[in-house]
C-alpha cells in the first residue's frame, strides 16, 4: 500500500514541525507535505506551477486563519471543485469559538480539531486524526489523474 | 374633515429681521451674542379646535420670549401624521376635543417612541381629573385662563427633557464603553491563546526531550517556563470565559432552579464524594433566568464550598425566600470562612486571598457569579466570619427586569 499523503495548510512553522514529528513516530508512515498559505494550497492540489508534480493529497489538514487565501475560502473551493471535493478536509486550528465550528461543518468541513494548549494533548489530538482518516475510515479509491 | 394648519411664528417683519441676524451673525460674530436678540426657538404641536384659542396660547408664549410657531391637529389621524413628518418640542393638549380626548397624545407619543413634553391646556380642569393627566403621563396642566403660567411650564418640560435625554445618553455611552470593554477582552484573550501555545507546548517538548540532559538548573528553568504558560493559558481562558457572559445571553425563561441545582451537583459529584459533602436544600423557586448562567451560579458557590472548607466534611445548606419584590438565595457552608475586610474583593476577577499552594486554580468564580446575578437585575454579598463559615446570598427579581439585548420570550422548561 502506498503511504498516506497529508497536505497540512498552516502559517505557523511551529506546527508544522510538530505536527509531522508527531506523525513521524506513529508507527503506520505518513508523508506530510506543508505548505503555508491558502494560495500556496490549491495551487498544490490544482498541480499549478511549481507543484506540477505534486501527489494528490488522501487528507487536507487545514488551519482557518492563513494569510493571501483565507482557510474558509480555500475549504469552499476545495468543496466546490468535483475534483477536490471528495478529499477530507480537517479543520485544525486554535480558535474555539462557535461560529468558526458551524461555519467550517458549513462549508463542508468533514471534521473540526482545536489545536490542544498543551503537548500531550496535542500528540494525542494529531495521533488520533491520522490514526481515524488514514487507517479506520474507507476513503474513495484515487483515480489515475 | 378638517386639514391640519400652521401657524408660522411671529409676525413677516421679525422673521425678516431674524435672518437679516444670521447674515451678520457671520460677519460679525459678537452681533450674535446680544442676548435680546437670542429668542428661544419653539415649535409646538396642538391639539385644539378653537382657532382663537391657539392664538392666545401661541401670543401668550412669543410674550414670553419665545419664537413660538405651531401645528394644529384635532384628531389622532392628524396628530400620528404631524408627529412623523415634522420634530416638536411641545405638545399643548386641550383636554376635551369633540371627536378626540387630548389626553391620548400622550399614548400616542409613547407608541411612536417619542419623548415630546404634554401639557394640558384647557378652558376647565377639575382638580381630579388634572391629577389624573399627570398620572398618565402629561408634565403639567394650564388652564385657559391662567395662560401666563404657560411659558413656564414649557421652560420647565422642556428642561426636563433635556435632562432626561442627557440621562439617556450618558447611559447608552456606558452601555457602549462596557461593551467595548467587553469585546477587547474577548478578541485579546482570542488572540493571545495562539502565541501562548507555541511557548507552552515547545517549553514542554523541551522538558520532554531534554530532562536530564543539561543540567539541574535547566531543568528548574524549563519547568517554570511550562508552568509559567501553562497558568497564563489558564488565565486566558478563564478572561474568556468571563467576557463570555456579557457577550453571550439567552433571553431569561422560565427556570425551576431546582432543576438546576440538581444539575450543578450532578456536575460536582467527583468534589462531593471526594470530600465527603453533605448538601441540604428547601424546596427552590421558579425563575425567569438564563438556567446555564444561573447552573453556575449554584455550581460555582457550592463548589468553592466545598473547596474552602475547614477540617471537617462540608456542610453546606442550599435556600431561597421571598423578600418583597425578590427571592434571596443562601448558600452556606461550615467552611474556612472570610475575613470582614475581603467580603467585597471575592468578587474582584483574579483577586487571591490565600496562596496558589493552599488553594490552586484561578479566581475567578465569584467574579462570574457577581456578573452573571446583576445581569438578572439581582445582588450578590457574602456573611462570614473567619472559621465559622460563610454564607453566600444573591438575590433575583420575582419579574424579571428587560435589558438590552434581553426579549421578552416565554418558554417553559
Amino acid at each position: 500500500m502506498k503511504t498516506p499523503e497529508i497536505l497540512m495548510v498552516d502559517d505557523n512553522p511551529a506546527d508544522i514541525d510538530l505536527t509531522s514529528e508527531v506523525l513521524a513516530q506513529s508507527k503506520q508512515p505518513f508523508h506530510v507535505n506543508a505548505v503555508n498559505d491558502g494560495a500556496e494550497a490549491i495551487s498544490f492540489l490544482r498541480r499549478k506551477g511549481k507543484y506540477a508534480q505534486a501527489p494528490s493529497p488522501d487528507l487536507v489538514v487545514l488551519d482557518l486563519n492563513l494569510p493571501r487565501r483565507d482557510g474558509r475560502k480555500v475549504l469552499s473551493d476545495i468543496k466546490a471543485d468535483p475534483a477536490l471535493a471528495k478529499i477530507p478536509v480537517v479543520v485544525f486550528t486554535t480558535s474555539q469559538a462557535n461560529s468558526d465550528v458551524i461555519g467550517s461543518y458549513e462549508l463542508g468541513a468533514n471534521c473540526y480539531l482545536r489545536k490542544p494548549g498543551n503537548l500531550a494533548d496535542f500528540i494525542a489530538v494529531v495521533q488520533s486524526m491520522a490514526e481515524f482518516w488514514l487507517c479506520f475510515a474507507s476513503l474513495p479509491q484515487k483515480e489515475k489523474r | 374633515m378638517s386639514s391640519p394648519c400652521h401657524y408660522p411664528s411671529g409676525t413677516p417683519e421679525q422673521s425678516e429681521g431674524r435672518s437679516a441676524t444670521t447674515t451678520l451673525a457671520i460677519d460679525e460674530p459678537r452681533a450674535a451674542e446680544r442676548p435680546q436678540q437670542v429668542r428661544a426657538r419653539l415649535r409646538a404641536l396642538l391639539v385644539e379646535d378653537e382657532p382663537a384659542d391657539v392664538e392666545l396660547v401661541l401670543r401668550a408664549l412669543r410674550q414670553a420670549g419665545f419664537d413660538a410657531c405651531g401645528d394644529v391637529a384635532q384628531t389622532a389621524e392628524e396628530f400620528t401624521d404631524l408627529l412623523r413628518s415634522n420634530s416638536y418640542d411641545v405638545v399643548l393638549a386641550d383636554y376635551k376635543l369633540p371627536n378626540w380626548n387630548g389626553m391620548e397624545s400622550v399614548e400616542v407619543l409613547r407608541r411612536e417612541g417619542l419623548d415630546v413634553p404634554v401639557i394640558v391646556v384647557s378652558g376647565s380642569l377639575g382638580e381630579l381629573t388634572a391629577v389624573e393627566c399627570i398620572k398618565q403621563g402629561a408634565a403639567d396642566y394650564v388652564l385657559k385662563d391662567h395662560l401666563a403660567r404657560l411659558p413656564e411650564s414649557v421652560k420647565r418640560a422642556m428642561r426636563e427633557r433635556r435632562l432626561r435625554e442627557e440621562h439617556k445618553q450618558a447611559q447608552e455611552e456606558l452601555a457602549r464603553s462596557n461593551q467595548d470593554l467587553e469585546q477587547f477582552a474577548y478578541v485579546a484573550s482570542h488572540d493571545l491563546q495562539e502565541p501562548l501555545r507555541m511557548v507552552a507546548t515547545y517549553t514542554q517538548l523541551l522538558a520532554e526531550r531534554y530532562r536530564g540532559k543539561l543540567d539541574a538548573d535547566a531543568d528548574k528553568y524549563i519547568h517554570y517556563a511550562v508552568d509559567g504558560a501553562l497558568r497564563m493559558q489558564k488565565l486566558v481562558l478563564d478572561l474568556l470565559a468571563f467576557s463570555r457572559v456579557g457577550r453571550q445571553g439567552s433571553s431569561p425563561h422560565s427556570t425551576d432552579c431546582n432543576i438546576v441545582l440538581r444539575a450543578g451537583l450532578e456536575n460536582l459529584k467527583t468534589a462531593i464524594q471526594e470530600s465527603g459533602a453533605v448538601i441540604q436544600h428547601t424546596q427552590l423557586p421558579v425563575v425567569m433566568a438564563d438556567s446555564s448562567q444561573l447552573l453556575q451560579v449554584f455550581q460555582n458557590l457550592i463548589g468553592n464550598a466545598i473547596k474552602f472548607r475547614g477540617s471537617e466534611p462540608p456542610v453546606i445548606q442550599v435556600s431561597a425566600e421571598a423578600k418583597g419584590k425578590e427571592w434571596v438565595f443562601s448558600v452556606a457552608d461550615n467552611g474556612i470562612g472570610i475575613a470582614p475586610e475581603d467580603a467585597e474583593s471575592v468578587f474582584v476577577i483574579f483577586r487571591r486571598l490565600n496562596t496558589r499552594a493552599e488553594y490552586p486554580g484561578n479566581v475567578i468564580g465569584l467574579s462570574i457569579c457577581k456578573k452573571i446575578v446583576e445581569q438578572h437585575g439581582g445582588r450578590i454579598w457574602v456573611e462570614s466570619e473567619p472559621g465559622r463559615g460563610s454564607t453566600f446570598r444573591f438575590t433575583l427579581p420575582v419579574k424579571p427586569i428587560p435589558r438590552g439585548g434581553y426579549g421578552q420570550k416565554n418558554e417553559n422548561t
